[in-house]
């Protein structure tokens, strides 16, 4: 579905040339007079790593909740996996194989490592031995690629935040998903902690999960991402390659107009 | 021992009973819903059990039986009308549904016995069979608080709308409580009103509210052992402090208000963190140097999304 060039962002693609794991079309959230998010469409295709790029306030985490019906659309449409979803529940998203992590760490405060990760491993239930049994092997392999090993039984509160944020990375994946949407998975972490995750998102890429990111960091962005959305003010500004689109200039004038020089 | 334990056996009957009503509120506390309903259903169960025997002729577990089956369907039939509130809005409408059914039993008639009540509905029950309630009670609120059960319950309490990411279905959990609360304020009416065969409007009155939750504050609210310590405390205190005569209810508030003030976890909440501060400080001492970067809290607060 890429093309390569920013300028036919927004425009209705033919998608059958490859898979499309997920499709929004048009989809706006209004908060009262507030348009969050205002006629975005996009197309995420299997096995590559998406991201949306944006100033503060641009709607990208509303684009997140929306996507992952935590949020009520006004307009449009969802499809995952070719099935409508715009009127059904959260939970009922996240159970077809839709992962998440959110922009401020949300883990259960008073459990360990390993019990937050096995939430996200056990909730698509677990019933029966053989199954609780892999359920734990999912939380021990995501543990361990998350580079969690050996804290297993520590509590939030005894990690670090780039330790917290593999918490939620882990989780999300420990549930196996096929579309795993990642909201800022890196900030708070340093250059090195950035490097393993950037590299485990690859590896995941590689085994062919379809991935979502939302980022400040557009180095990160560039480096991490097959293809870049742009937003500001809840509208899409561009699309395409992620080089082309931090050269973009209206992406230029939006976001790195003031941040992003340094970067880019 | 066996002295002591006639001379007793009110308050060791009552405690278990109460046990029950306690549990009522804390199940649905536990999943983040602040319900009262488990209160209504102990009137509700218990004037069932009492128009059973008396206008019906049950036998007792019949009686006790039909109570907590008719607590869990109004108690759930009451959580699908109010599933929408949630907070204190939802206390006080579980409140007030608790005031409606005893306003309800005085205009009775013959049928509750108006605000007199019912008289001679004796039971054939002991403290053996209410602590084999108990217990099978209490075993399966275990089951719910370990393990996958227990973790996604506490993801429900704690952060609704990352439970629902985690495709947990938090409507459905909360319906759950709502029921669960039903039962046990059934069984725990019916089987107070059994044991002392007879039951009357004031038995249903906003001071059940204010004991379950005292029980539940001072106890502890994540585990059965918490509505279990709470309910010792709260039904064996007028006992112990006998010796303060006059003062007995000046002492009771001031021990209530300290438990709610320095003990925000009640009495289980503070061993248990105890326990856990002793095990981290063991294991740091174990395996220093510490291994975790120093965290970032100032690059983590660059970038907040709308």
């Amino acid at each position: 579905m890429v093309s390569g060039t920013v300028e036919d962002v927004g425009e209705a693609r033919d998608a059958a040339a490859t898979e499309c794991v997920l499709r929004a079309a048009d989809v706006a959230v209004h908060f009262g007079g507030v348009k969050a998010v205002d006629g975005v469409s996009i197309e995420l295709t299997a096995g590559r790593i998406f991201g949306v790029l944006g100033p503060n306030g641009s709607g990208k985490s509303t684009l997140l909740a929306a996507l992952t019906r935590l949020v009520p659309l006004t307009r449009g449409s969802l499809e995952f996996e070719g099935r409508r979803y715009d009127t059904v529940r959260p939970h009922t998203i996240a159970a077809r194989g839709v992962a998440r992590t959110f922009q401020t760490v949300r883990i259960l405060p008073g459990r360990t490592v390993f019990d937050n990760v096995a939430l996200g491993a056990e909730s698509a239930g677990s019933a029966g031995k053989a199954e609780r049994s892999r359920a734990r092997q999912r939380v021990r392999t995501a543990i361990e690629r998350t580079g969690l090993a050996g804290k297993e039984r520590h509590r939030p509160d005894e990690l670090s935040y780039g330790y917290q944020r593999r918490v939620e990375i882990a989780r999300a994946i420990a549930s196996e998903p096929t579309l795993l949407l990642l909201d800022e998975p890196t900030a708070g972490m340093n250059r090195q902690e950035r490097d393993d995750i950037t590299g485990l998102l690859g590896d995941l890429r590689g085994e062919g999960l379809t991935q979502l990111l939302i980022e400040h960091d557009v180095q990160m962005m560039v480096e991490a991402c097959d293809h870049l959305f742009a937003m500001n003010f809840g509208e899409l500004i561009a699309g395409g390659e992620p080089e082309a689109v931090v050269r973009h200039p209206a992406v230029q004038e939006a976001y790195l107009g003031t941040q992003g020089r340094a970067h880019a | 021992m066996i002295d002591w334990y006639f001379s007793h056996i009110v308050l060791i009957q009552s405690t278990l009973t109460t046990l029950l009503l306690a549990l009522s509120v804390q199940v649905p506390l536990r999943a983040g819903v602040f319900s009262f309903a488990g209160v209504g259903c102990y009137g509700i169960g218990g004037y069932i059990a009492a128009i059973g025997m008396v206008h019906y002729g049950l036998s007792t577990a019949t009686a006790i039986l039909l109570a907590a089956v008719a607590g869990g369907v109004v108690a759930y039939a009451l959580g699908l009308l109010i599933q929408r509130l949630t907070g204190l809005y939802l206390a006080m409408a579980t409140v007030a549904f608790t005031l409606i059914i005893s306003v309800l039993v005085v205009n009775g008639g013959d049928l509750t016995g108006g605000a007199a009540g019912l008289f001679g509905a004796l039971g054939m029950l002991d403290t053996g069979h209410l602590l084999a309630v108990a217990a099978v009670v209490v075993a399966a609120l275990t089951f719910t608080e370990l393990g996958p059960l227990g973790r996604r319950v506490e993801a429900v309490r704690e952060d609704p709308e990352l439970a629902s990411a985690m495709g947990i279905n938090v409507a459905r959990y909360r319906r759950a409580t709502f029921a669960v609360s039903g039962v046990l304020g059934g069984l725990a009416g019916s089987m107070t009103v059994l044991l002392r065969s007879t039951v009357t409007p004031d038995d249903i009155n906003f001071h059940l509210v204010v004991l379950a939750l005292t029980i539940i504050i001072v106890g502890g609210s994540r585990s059965w052992i918490g509505a279990l310590v709470g309910t010792v405390i709260f039904v064996w205190m007028p006992e112990m402090l006998a010796f303060v005569g006059e003062w007995e209810d000046v002492v009771y508030g001031v021990l209530v208000a300290a438990a709610a003030v320095y003990l925000p976890g009640g009495v289980t909440g503070a061993v248990v963190d105890g326990y856990r501060t002793y095990r981290r400080k063991r294991r740091e001492t174990a395996d220093s140097p510490p291994d975790a970067p120093p965290p970032q809290p100032a690059a983590a607060a660059v970038g907040g999304d709308s």
